[in-house]
C-alpha cells in the first residue's frame, strides 16, 4: 500500500505535465484528498510497536544492490500524515488565487509530494537518496517559475547549497554500502549493521550531517533560507517550511544516528551549541524583522533548532518532542504563510508598519489568525506546547546548561509572534486597512481547518504521542553507542 | 551514395535509417541471445565479443537518432547529401573496429577511417570561415595525434614483437627484455588517445572545432566518436597493459582531474551554448577516464558503457532541441533560449530533461551513469571521486543557465521556433529512452 502514495501522485504529476488537461484544480485536490484517506487508511490498520507495515520490496537495480523497497513504522507514519495532511491544505490554499500555466503548477506540486513521500517511505539507501533528490526539482522550478524578486539568483544558490549537501550524504552512503558483507547492499537493515571506527564514523556522520543541516536549515548553513522563503510563492514555502525541511530532521533520526551511533559521543556537543545559537540567532532577528514573511522565516529556523538539538540529544522526551514538534510546526507555518499571502494579496504588502486595525474589519482572519499564532507561541492548551515541552524536557536532561538557553525560544518566540501580531491587526486603521475584506469560503475552510487541528491536537496531544512511541522506544534500544 | 549518384535524394535517409535499425536488431539479438559472438575472425584482426557488441548497439543507437535528426540539419544540402551520409556510414564501420579490434593494426585502421570522414564532415559548409578552419585544425591534430599513436604502437611492437593486443598482454606479464622502449610507446599511446578523446592538456582543437562544424556533425563527434575512442582505448588498456599499470596510472589519473577540474571552471564563463557544450564534453571525458584507470575491474567495462549512453542520448537531445532554437534564428547563445518554454514547451523540457541528465541529478540516467563509474573508482582511488564530486556540482551550474534562461527569465526574444517533424521524432524517442534509462540503468550495465 505504501508505494500507492508515491505512484499516485506520480502519474497524476505525469498527466497535468504532458497530457495538460482541463480541470486540473479538481485533479489536484481529488489526488490530495485521495492520498490522505490513502495514509489515513495505512495508518488505521498499522502496528505501533516499532515494526515496518505495508511493506512492497521489489528488486531494481540488482547489479549495485538497490531495491525498492518501501515501507513505514510509527515515525514513518507521522510523517507520511503529516505530507498527505497538508498537501490538501497547500493545493486548496494555492486555488484561492490566479496562477499562470496552473497544470504545470500542479503537477510540480504533486511529483513534489510523491518525492516527499518516497523520502519518508524508502528503507533502502540509494532510494532515499533519489527521492532526496528528486524533491529539489520540482521545488527549485516551483520558486524559480512563480517566485519574486531576485527568485533566478535566490532560487540558484538554494539548489547549489542543498545539492552539494546532499553530495556529501551520497557519499557516506557509498562508504557505508561498501562496508557491507557480501555482495554489498542499500538495505536500512544491512548499513545500520556496519561496524566503524570512530574516526570513520566521524566523517561518515558529517557527510549526513551537511545534507541534514543545510535542509532544516541548522545555524550557520541557513543563509539560503530566508530569501528562498521570502522569494518564493506562497505554496513553495509551504511545501518548503510544513515538510521538506521535516525531511532533514526526519533524516537525521531514521538514517544519520543509527548508521553512526559511534561518533554520536565525540560530535554531539558541537552539533547541539550550533542548534542552540541557532535558536538565539534566530530569533533576535525575527524580533527586528518588519517583514512579515521574513519573521516566519527566521522563526521557522529558531523552531528548527530546537527540533534539532531535541534529535541530538538522542533521548525519549528529545525525541518523542521533536516528532509531535514537527508535525504541528508543519501544521502551524503553514497556516501563518497562509495568513501572509491573505494579508499581501489584499493590501500588497507585507511590511508590518503598514498595516494595523485590521481586527476590526475582519473579525473572522483574527480569530483564526489569533488560534495560529498562540499556537505558534506555544501556549498550553495549543498543539505547539507539548511539543516544545518535550524537546526542552529532553535538551535539559542533555545539558541543563543548553537546556535553559533554548528555553528562551519560547520568550523570544512570544515577543515576536505578538508584536507582529499587535502590530497588523490592533490599532488604527489606515486608508488600505480599512478596505480589508474579510475570509471568503474558501480561505475561511482552510484557515479553519488548521485552527481546528491546532487545538485539537493542542488539547490531545496523545493521539500523536502514541503513534511514534512504539518506535522510538524500539530505535533508542536498538542504538548502542 | 550511390543513391546520391543517381539522384535519388528521397530514398537516401529511409536507406540509411534502415541500415542502421537493422545493424542494430543483428547486434541486440546477438546480445540478448547470449550469443558469445562470432568469436575471432580474419586472422585474428576482429573478435566480435560482447564488449563489442554491446558498444556497437549503443552507438548504433546514437547514430540512428542522429540520422533522424540530420534529414533536418542537413535541410540546405543538396547534391552533397548523399556523401554525407556516406561519410557518417564510414565514420561507423571505423567505430565498429575500434570497438571490435585485437590487433593493434585494425586499432589504427579503425581510428583512420573514423577520422578522415570526419575532417570532410568538419569542413563541409564550404563556404563558411568557421568550418574551414574547424576542419583544418582537426585535421592537422589529428594528423599529429596519429603520427604519435602510430610511433608508440612501433615502440610497443619493438618490445613485445607482436601487434597481437592478448600477445601484448601476455609478454607483458611476464616482462619484456626491453622495459624502457615499452614504457615510452605506452606513454605515446597515452597521449595519442588523449587526443582522440579530447582530453587535457590535448584538448585545445576541440571547443572551435565543436562550434565550426555543423551542428549535426557536432553531435556526432561529441557523442559517436567519443565513443569509440573511449571503448577502444579501454580495450587496448585492459587487455594489453594491465602488467604495467602502476606505470601508467598516475599519468592517466593526473589527466582525468585536470580534464575534468579545467574543463568545468572554463565552462561557467561560456555565454554561447555550443561553446559550453565542447567543454561539457570534454568535463565527460574526464570523469571516464576514471574508468581506464580501473580497466579490467568487475563493472568497470559495464559503467563506461552505461555512461557513454546515457552521455549520449542526452547530448542528442540538447543538440535537437539546439538546432531548432539556433539555426533558424542564428542566434547560439544562452539568450537565445529566453521564454522557450511558453513558445515550445516540448522542446524546453527536453533540453531541460538533457541538462539535469548531464548534470547527474537524480533520479535522471546521467545520475546512474556517473554512479556506476563513481563507485567502481571509489574503492582504489576516493580522492579522485571526491575531485569529480566536486566537479558534478560545479557543472550543475552552467547547465542551469540553459534552464534558467529557458523557464525563468522574463525578457522575451522574438525568435520563432517551429519543430520539423523528424525532430520532434528524436525528441520524443529521446525522452522515452532517457526515461527508460532512469528507470532500468541496470540492464545496461549488467551487458557486458
Amino acid at each position: 500500500m505504501s508505494f500507492l502514495l508515491i505512484i499516485v501522485p506520480l502519474i497524476a504529476s505525469a498527466l497535468l505535465l504532458l497530457a495538460r488537461p482541463s480541470g486540473v484544480r479538481q485533479i489536484a485536490l481529488a489526488v490530495g484528498v485521495v492520498n490522505f484517506a490513502i495514509s489515513i487508511f495505512a495508518a488505521y490498520s498499522a502496528l505501533y510497536d516499532g515494526t515496518v507495515n505495508h511493506e512492497t520490496n521489489i528488486a531494481w537495480i540488482e547489479q549495485a544492490g538497490i531495491r525498492f523497497s518501501v515501507g513505514m513504522d510509527g515515525i514513518g507514519i507521522l510523517m507520511i500524515l503529516l505530507t498527505n495532511l497538508l498537501t490538501p491544505l497547500i493545493i486548496l490554499s494555492s486555488q484561492s488565487q490566479r496562477i499562470d500555466n496552473e497544470p504545470r503548477y500542479y503537477g510540480l506540486v504533486l511529483m513534489m509530494v510523491a518525492a516527499l513521500n518516497g523520502v519518508f517511505l524508502a528503507t533502502d539507501g540509494m532510494l532515499f537518496y533519489i527521492f532526496y533528490e528528486l524533491a529539489l526539482i520540482p521545488i527549485y522550478f516551483i520558486c524559480a517559475i512563480w517566485g519574486g524578486e531576485n527568485r533566478i539568483r535566490v532560487t540558484l544558490k538554494f539548489f547549489i547549497y542543498t545539492f552539494v549537501g546532499s553530495l556529501f550524504m551520497l557519499v557516506s552512503l557509498l562508504y557505508l554500502y561498501l562496508k557491507t558483507p557480501g555482495s554489498h547492499s542499500f538495505a536500512w537493515t544491512d548499513l545500520v549493521n556496519v561496524q566503524l571506527s570512530t574516526m570513520e564514523a566521524i566523517w561518515v556522520m558529517l557527510g549526513f550531517f551537511f545534507a541534514f543541516a543545510v535542509k532544516m536549515p541548522v545555524f550557520p548553513f541557513h543563509t539560503w533560507q530566508p530569501d528562498t522563503y521570502v522569494t518564493s510563492p506562497t505554496g513553495g514555502t509551504m511545501l518548503l517550511s510544513g515538510i521538506m525541511l521535516k525531511m532533514g530532521v526526519y533524516g537525521a533520526i531514521r538514517w544519520m544516528v543509527p548508521m553512526t551511533p559511534e561518533a554520536w559521543h565525540t560530535l554531539t556537543p558541537y552539533f547541539m551549541v550550533l542548534a542552540v545559537t541557532g535558536i538565539v540567532y534566530a530569533s533576535i532577528i525575527a524580533v527586528k524583522q518588519s517583514d512579515l514573511k521574513r519573521l516566519i522565516a527566521y522563526s521557522s529556523i529558531a523552531h528548527v533548532g530546537l527540533i534539532a538539538a531535541g534529535v541530538m540529544a538522542w533521548n525519549k522526551m528529545g525525541l518523542q518532542g521533536s516528532l509531535i514538534q514537527m508535525l504541528n510546526h508543519g501544521i502551524n507555518v503553514v497556516g501563518l504563510f497562509f495568513v501572509v499571502d491573505l494579508i499581501e494579496r489584499r493590501l500588497g504588502t507585507r511590511t508590518l508598519r503598514q498595516m494595523g486595525g485590521i481586527a476590526k474589519v475582519a473579525p473572522r482572519f483574527a480569530v483564526l489568525f489569533m488560534i495560529i499564532m498562540l499556537g505558534a507561541v506555544a501556549v498550553p492548551l495549543t498543539n505547539g506546547f507539548p511539543g516544545e515541552f518535550l524537546l526542552l524536557n529532553g535538551v535539559w536532561q542533555y545539558n541543563n546548561w543548553l537546556g535553559a538557553v533554548a528555553g528562551l525560544t519560547i520568550i523570544f518566540g512570544a515577543v515576536y509572534m505578538l508584536r507582529a501580531y499587535g502590530m497588523a491587526m490592533f490599532g488604527e486603521t489606515n486608508a488600505e486597512t480599512a478596505e480589508f475584506t474579510d475570509l471568503d469560503g474558501r480561505e475561511t475552510a482552510v484557515l479553519g481547518i488548521i485552527a481546528a487541528l491546532v487545538l485539537v491536537l493542542g488539547f490531545f496531544p496523545n493521539i500523536i504521542l502514541q503513534l511514534t512511541d512504539g518506535t522510538v522506544n524500539r530505535i533508542l534500544g536498538s542504538v548502542q553507542f | 551514395m550511390f543513391a546520391g549518384l543517381f539522384g535519388k535524394r528521397e530514398v537516401l535517409l529511409p536507406v540509411t535509417l534502415l541500415g542502421l535499425a537493422a545493424a542494430l536488431g543483428v547486434s541486440v539479438m546477438s546480445l540478448s541471445t547470449g550469443d558469445a559472438g562470432w568469436g575471432t575472425q580474419y586472422a585474428s584482426m576482429f573478435s566480435f565479443d560482447k564488449y563489442a557488441q554491446s558498444f556497437t548497439a549503443v552507438t548504433l543507437a546514437s547514430v540512428l537518432l542522429l540520422a533522424g535528426m540530420s534529414s533536418w540539419g542537413f535541410r540546405t544540402l543538396n547534391s552533397s547529401l548523399g556523401d554525407h551520409y556516406a561519410l557518417i556510414l564510414f565514420s561507423l564501420c571505423g567505430a565498429v573496429c575500434m570497438f571490435s579490434f585485437t590487433n593493434l593494426v585494425m586499432l589504427f585502421i579503425g581510428i583512420e577511417i573514423l577520422s578522415i570522414p570526419l575532417y570532410v564532415l568538419a569542413g563541409s559548409r564550404r563556404d563558411d570561415l568557421a568550418s574551414n578552419e574547424a576542419a583544418l585544425k582537426y585535421f592537422l591534430m589529428g594528423a599529429f595525434a596519429t603520427g604519435i599513436l602510430l610511433f608508440g604502437m612501433t615502440l610497443v611492437y619493438g618490445s613485445t614483437g607482436t601487434f597481437n593486443t592478448a600477445a601484448i598482454g601476455a609478454a607483458v606479464e611476464r616482462g619484456v627484455a626491453s622495459p624502457g622502449m615499452l614504457k615510452m610507446g605506452i606513454l605515446l599511446l597515452v597521449v595519442g588517445l588523449s587526443f582522440k578523446v579530447s582530453a587535457v592538456p590535448f584538448h585545445f582543437w576541440a571547443p572551435d572545432v565543436y562550434q565550426g562544424s555543423p551542428n549535426t556533425v557536432t553531435a556526432f563527434m561529441a557523442t559517436a566518436v567519443k565513443t569509440a575512442g573511449f571503448a577502444a582505448f579501454y580495450r587496448l588498456f585492459s587487455t594489453s597493459f594491465l602488467g604495467v599499470n602502476e606505470f601508467w596510472s598516475i599519468g592517466v589519473a593526473a589527466i582525468a582531474g585536470l580534464t575534468m577540474t579545467l574543463s568545468n571552471f572554463t565552462a561557467i564563463f561560456q555565454t554561447e551554448f555550443k561553446r559550453m557544450m565542447a567543454y561539457s564534453s570534454i568535463s565527460h571525458a574526464g570523469y571516464l577516464m576514471m574508468a581506464i584507470l580501473v580497466a579490467g575491474q568487475p563493472g568497470s567495462a559495464g559503467a563506461i558503457l552505461l555512461y557513454m549512453l546515457t552521455y549520449s542520448i542526452a547530448t542528442i537531445c540538447a543538440f535537437s532541441a539546439y538546432i531548432v532554437v539556433a539555426e533558424p534564428n542564428g542566434d547560439g547563445s544562452f539568450a537565445a533560449f529566453n521564454g522557450l518554454s511558453k513558445k515550445q514547451p516540448l522542446v524546453a523540457l527536453v533540453m531541460a530533461l538533457s541538462m539535469l541528465s548531464l548534470a547527474g541529478i537524480p533520479p535522471l540516467a546521467g545520475f546512474f551513469g556517473k554512479y556506476f563509474l563513481f563507485s567502481t573508482v571509489m574503492q582504489q582511488y576516493p580522492w579522485l571521486v571526491v575531485i569529480a564530486v566536486i566537479n558534478s556540482a560545479v557543472s550543475v551550474y552552467y547547465y542551469l543557465k540553459v534552464i534558467i534562461a529557458m523557464y525563468f527569465t522574463k525578457e522575451e526574444n522574438t525568435y520563432e521556433v517551429l519543430i520539423p517533424s523528424s525532430i520532434r521524432w528524436v525528441m520524443v524517442a529521446g525522452v522515452v529512452i532517457i526515461t527508460l534509462l532512469t528507470v532500468l540503468p541496470g540492464n545496461i550495465f549488467g551487458l557486458i
